[in-house]
């Protein structure tokens, strides 16, 4: 266990990511009100639940065009 | 000449404002740092869990296993992620027509296709390289000791590989119908040559090889020398997939 | 010289022949109305005339050059509004102009000085936020925009002003009027007091077919039914000047509509001097006396019956 405590500073860098995606993701969800399919909870729940997965699939194929 | 580079201008901006470029970007970044640290840490994890007193012995990683974790996640998430990206470069355009001003002030359709091509090529490189750059850090800081062989080419046999999967999304575009159309239609395309790249001895002749041949090539089992029908075949299929979507893209109802 | 020039167009979609054999022609500096129903085949037509659509016979030219299907180098002449113009919302309307400048080949200087000329005309300077938060009727300013930017020598919009308010097609208009003075503008609507306010020249289709075209005095004085609508002041006369003016031989017939008569006569003139002197004699009060023009919604009503 110790062995990847030693690790730890490099997720540090992952989880900022991780981080920045959803709360860009979350607040483009929550400030537009168009979306190409689903509707808004559908994608707040998507993009908080799925870490890396839930912002990509939101910004490449979620978000309306207007 | 001129309007190519105009659209390439258009498209990067474009993947930049819609934060496809940094979603990409992203993508790449956390495949590079991931990859590495899974590995060293996959041993450690295992031993940790307490299986009822089962001791799993797994061998200690080498560079070996940093660099077949960097190429399973590229594979994987890197392609799924390009598929996402650059899926509706065309789609969206011609779904919503936001081609037709642009078309009706004379800029030729192929430049337009091939501009896309070019600005997709880019993106896709300068994302691949950012991981590549971010792997080998990691690697070489995690793996202080040891090497593998045909790293270069095995890089570049991924890299032509995604480039021929750009040509397919742009066929793919010019074929299926819908904002989504380009999208299915690739991975649609992608799946039925990943279940034909099962058929053994097919293989060489299959662009999926070089997604897969990867971590062979690192081993050494493989060479160079054994990929150049598939290299060969894969160049072709991307110029075909090019003009045969600028051929049809020419004739495509607006 | 005839900027535009279709002959013996024809275009069928599956079994449904959209375009049957249709010519005319659009001289230079002329707003040219181009009037139908909605499915009269009008987009299609404008999508032949650009070359995003294959004719299946016939040819289109402009400045006698012939339009090819696919890329076609007629559209250097030609700027064109879709009927629902969509744009990059992620640019700023100076960033649209600017992409549509480089494409079309013009320098740096030229683009940035017709940006500011062209934003001007549409009402758009000024603006800089970016293209998404548009209305419909500033996306169609804009439409306008980058289709006067090339300079062309005919502009063609695909139903410019149906998708707007009347405040937005009153902007429309007037930006077309503005227009008018340095390009030949084709256009096609629906709505008809939007071609009397500001077309020289029409062609009226109807099933796939040109009924009627020329210039608008033209046509109105072909199809004037020589009317004319009297107002009797005395309600109770109507019936004795209706009897009495029947016995005119160049009074065909009259419709009696409350205290208004509408006449139909053979012989303008001098049938309105009678008229008038047969009042006059008769001490009959008159409100109103006019000879009823024909508008161009009777005009079509009447050749697409």
């Amino acid at each position: 266990m110790d062995d990847i405590m030693q690790y730890l500073p490099f997720f540090i860098p992952l989880v900022i990511i991780e981080v920045a995606l959803m709360l860009t993701a979350l607040v483009h969800v929550l400030r537009h009100n168009r979306y190409r399919f689903g509707n808004r909870i559908l994608w707040i729940i998507i993009v908080v639940v799925f870490g890396y997965v839930g912002p990509i699939l939101y910004f490449t194929v979620g978000r309306g065009e207007e | 000449m001129r309007g190519f580079m105009v659209f390439i201008k258009k498209e990067l901006l474009e993947q930049v404002r819609t934060y496809r470029l940094w979603i990409l970007f992203a993508v790449f970044l956390v495949i590079g740092m991931m990859s590495p640290l899974m590995a060293k840490l996959m041993p450690e994890i295992f031993s940790s869990l307490d299986m009822e007193g089962l001791v799993i012995q797994v061998p200690e990683p080498t560079v070996y296993d940093a660099y077949a974790q960097f190429f399973k996640n590229l594979t994987q998430m890197g392609i799924l992620g390009v598929l996402l990206v650059f899926g509706g470069t065309l789609s969206n355009e011609l779904a919503r027509g936001t081609l037709v001003n642009i078309l009706a002030k004379g800029l030729p359709r192929r430049t337009v296709l091939l501009s896309k091509y070019a600005a997709a090529v880019l993106v896709w490189t300068a994302g691949y390289a950012l991981a590549i750059a971010t792997d080998y850090g990691y690697t070489v800081y995690l793996f202080p000791n040891g090497g593998v062989a045909n790293l270069f080419f095995s890089l570049f046999c991924l890299w032509l590989f995604v480039c021929f999967v750009i040509s397919l999304i742009l066929l793919s575009s010019t074929i299926a119908p819908g904002s989504f159309g380009g999208l299915i239609l690739s991975a649609v395309a992608l799946v039925v040559m990943l279940m034909l790249g099962m058929v053994p001895k097919a293989g060489r002749y299959n662009p999926v090889t070089l997604a897969s041949v990867n971590t062979a090539l690192l081993e050494g089992a493989k060479s160079v020398s054994d990929l150049t029908i598939t290299v060969s075949i894969t160049v072709v299929l991307i110029l075909s997939c090019l003009i045969a979507s600028i051929l049809i893209f020419e004739k495509k109802k607006l | 010289m005839e900027i535009l020039e279709l002959k013996n167009v024809s275009k069928r979609f599956g079994d449904l022949e959209v375009i049957k054999d249709l010519s005319f022609s659009v001289p230079e500096h002329c707003v040219f109305g181009f009037i139908g129903k909605n499915g009269a085949g009008k987009t299609t037509t404008m999508k032949m005339i650009l070359g995003f659509l294959a004719a299946d016979q016939g040819e289109i030219r402009i400045f006698g050059e012939r339009v090819t299907y696919g890329n076609t180098k007629t559209n250097r002449h030609i700027g064109y509004l879709p009927d629902v113009p969509e744009f990059y919302g992620y640019m700023s309307p100076k960033e649209y102009l600017k992409l549509c400048g480089e494409v079309s080949g013009l320098k740096k200087g030229i683009i940035t000085e017709r940006t500011k000329e062209l934003l001007g005309l549409v009402g758009l300077e000024g603006v800089n936020r970016r293209i998404r938060g548009f209305s419909r009727g500033m996306k169609q300013r804009l439409g306008i925009a980058q289709a006067l930017l090339g300079e062309p020598r005919l502009l063609i919009c695909d139903e410019p002003t149906s998708a707007l308010d009347p405040v937005g097609r009153k902007e429309i208009l007037d930006i077309l009027s503005l227009a008018k003075a340095r390009t030949t503008i084709v256009f096609s609507t629906h709505i008809l007091s939007d071609v009397e306010r500001i077309c020289d020249s029409i062609g009226m289709l109807d099933q796939g077919k040109i009924v009627v075209q020329g210039s608008v005095t033209e046509i109105k004085n072909n199809h004037r039914r020589d009317v004319i609508r009297l107002e009797v002041a005395i309600e109770s006369k109507v019936e004795q000047v209706s009897k009495e003016l029947m016995q005119m031989d160049f009074v065909s017939e009259i419709k009696i509509n409350n205290n208004k008569l509408d006449i139909q006569i053979t012989n303008a003139g001098q049938a309105g001097m009678d008229i008038l002197g047969y009042l006059v004699q008769q001490r009959i009060p008159v409100l109103r006396y006019e000879l009823l023009e024909p508008s161009l919604e009777n005009v079509f009503l009447e050749v697409i019956g």
